[in-house]
């Protein structure tokens, strides 16, 4: 099962250049609102024709502009789960999932079987209006798998739903997906869900392919400083190589002076006094506990400074943190048992260290390129 | 004892007109509300025109154009030996005329209205456009649909301009309802006149009264 494409489209206002090829069972489109997320599906679909590119789902090529392949929309076997669910408002349950099914006669058993995994039998007769924001949700999901599609695309399915009903969906979607592992694309713009739902992840941005990569790579080694904003990576800061010594590298950055780090021998191509964009993810950043001895592996990158802030998050807090006698501000993110153990509270003096294996450098370049 | 035939007639000539009107009508409308085609706009004004325009001036140009002398006229007699002005099928033609414009208003609308997702969306479970708009597209522009048909019918029932000019005033053969209050004017027959008004007075209002309760939104 695959899925490769590249497709182009221009707009008066707006214009989506976007490509690339996943083996992935479930693979996340994430981006902020606007970015083209449904614009893409719209276009892998066929709902719009996009002006260029191709399309092949398994092998087989629905859409190649270069050699006048357009297979209309019902012959492309793509399961669409709309982020409105688009069941039709006339028919009953039974009857949306049913449509989908093509052989003759309207296979009941295979409904049935949709309707129980679904969970929602005795609820075939009503009409979707009837039915709570999840059981429409689900139902328009059976529509979509009775129709054996060869790959699923998920818009924000989760979007409309309440806080818990969603957690359980996922819960739920995931299950299914077990069950029937289709390809599967799924869209989404809450960095959370991107992560609980996808293997790889394409992060997009106007128009554009941001990074394709594992959640891993998106989150630890973002390629572009957008990629480093939408997954939560909120300490980035502009240096400069100071030095080079193998993968050891130390950078300088006015703000917060020099910093050990590691380089990534394959990945980068930088040199002595090249300009950089680095930072560190929040959660990585250890606060040091006066009473014990500093951890050997945590010994290079030590920062004194003050708590500005703290902020209670649920299952952890934020904490602002100034780097003594400069400018810099950190955010940390530690779990609640440590904030405790540690007695934190605004104006309270305290040591840092940022973990050298944390921080992720790119290109200075890199920042530049806009879509 | 009244003379029924116009009745009988106008009924007859309005359930053809409103026939034809909701099958060329529907292509328009859908074509108009689902399609971009260039001539569009000029589609668009064409099939509003007799809403604006005489109704004898409409029954003008039909005249002229099916008459005898006439270039589809004459084809028409020609090939099939049909014709059609001063005929009870002159009376339907300018009627069909007549009342698609108010057919193809509301059903555009109605068909505009129905979310383009849900039509992408049985595309996308393998259906044809046929099919999508037979389960998808009329099912739910329904009530616009019937409402425009209704309309039509009563505009064609009312009909008088354009079929004086194309079918003429012959009693017990192309005279209509509308026709016939006017000859009975005419003619100073105050009780027929009253009787005809009446009737179609009585007939107009339910139609608008059951369009208003018919169209209310369930969806």
């Amino acid at each position: 099962m695959s899925l490769s494409f590249h497709l182009k489209k221009r707009f008066r206002d707006f214009s989506i250049d976007i490509g690339f090829s996943t083996k992935e069972n479930m693979s996340v489109l994430f981006g902020p609102s606007g970015a083209g997320k449904s614009l893409l599906l719209n276009l892998l679909s066929g709902i719009i024709k996009p002006d260029q590119g191709f399309v092949s789902i398994d092998g087989r090529e629905v859409f190649n502009s270069a050699a006048g392949v357009n297979v209309p929309i019902r012959d492309r076997k793509i399961g669409y789960l709309f982020q409105d669910y688009a069941l039709f408002p006339h028919m009953t349950v039974f009857e949306n999932i049913a449509y989908g099914i093509s052989h003759e006669p309207k296979n009941s058993s295979r409904v049935e079987e949709l309707l129980d995994l679904m969970r929602l039998g005795g609820l075939e007769h009503r009409f979707p209006k009837e039915l709570s924001g999840g059981q429409r949700q689900r139902a328009a999901l059976a529509r979509t798998l009775a129709a054996e599609p060869r790959i699923l695309f998920l818009d924000e399915p989760f979007s409309a739903l309440d806080y818990q009903v969603r957690e359980k969906l996922r819960a739920d979607l995931l299950m299914i997906h077990q069950k029937y592992p289709i390809t599967t694309i799924f869209v989404t713009h809450d960095l959370e869900e991107a992560f609980v739902m996808g293997e790889n992840i394409a992060i997009i941005n106007n128009g554009r392919l941001e990074q394709f990569g594992t959640k891993e790579d998106v989150f630890y080694k973002p390629k572009t400083r957008n990629v480093a904003k939408f997954v939560g990576a909120r300490n980035i800061f502009s240096g400069s190589i100071v030095s080079l010594n193998g993968t050891a590298a130390v950078i300088e950055n006015p703000e917060i002076g020099k910093i050990k780090t590691l380089v990534d021998i394959k990945g980068a191509h930088l040199s002595i006094g090249e300009k950089i964009t680095f930072g560190i993810r929040p959660e990585e950043i250890m606060i040091i506990r006066p009473d014990k001895p500093i951890d050997k592996k945590v010994q290079d990158n030590i920062l004194d400074g003050e708590v500005l802030t703290t902020l209670g998050k649920g299952a952890s807090h934020t904490v602002y943190f100034k780097v003594k006698d400069r400018d810099a501000t950190l955010k940390i993110e530690i779990p609640n048992f440590a904030y405790r153990k540690l007695k934190l509270h605004k104006g309270k003096l305290v040591t840092v260290s940022l973990k050298k294996e944390s921080i992720w450098i790119i290109p200075a370049e890199k920042t530049e390129v806009r879509g | 004892m009244i003379d029924i035939f116009p009745l009988y007639l106008t009924l007859k000539v309005s359930i053809f007109a409103t026939f034809f009107s909701v099958i060329i009508g529907l292509g328009l409308a859908w074509l108009m509300a689902r399609k971009e085609f260039y001539g569009k706009g000029i589609l668009d004004a064409l099939v509003m025109q007799p809403l604006v325009i005489p109704p004898t001036v409409l029954g003008y140009y039909l005249l002229v154009l099916l008459g005898r002398s006439g270039p589809l006229g004459r084809f028409l007699e020609d090939t099939l030996g049909v014709a059609i002005v001063f005929t009870w099928k002159g009376a339907v033609v300018a009627a069909t005329i007549a009342s698609l414009p108010l057919f193809v208003r509301p059903a555009r609308a109605a068909i505009e209205g129905v979310d383009k997702n849900l039509e992408n969306a049985a595309r996308l479970l393998g259906k044809t456009e046929w099919e999508v708009l037979k389960s998808i597209t009329i099912p739910l522009a329904w009530r616009g649909i019937a409402a425009g048909a209704v309309m039509a019918f009563a505009r064609a029932t009312g009909e008088f301009g354009a079929t004086l000019m194309v079918a003429g005033n012959i009693p017990g053969m192309t005279q209509t309802l509308s026709i016939a209050i006017y000859d009975a004017v005419q003619m100073g027959n105050t009780k027929m006149a009253n009787l005809l008004v009446g009737i179609i007075t009585i007939f107009s209002f339910l139609i608008l009264y059951f369009v208003n309760r018919f169209t209310r939104g369930r969806y």
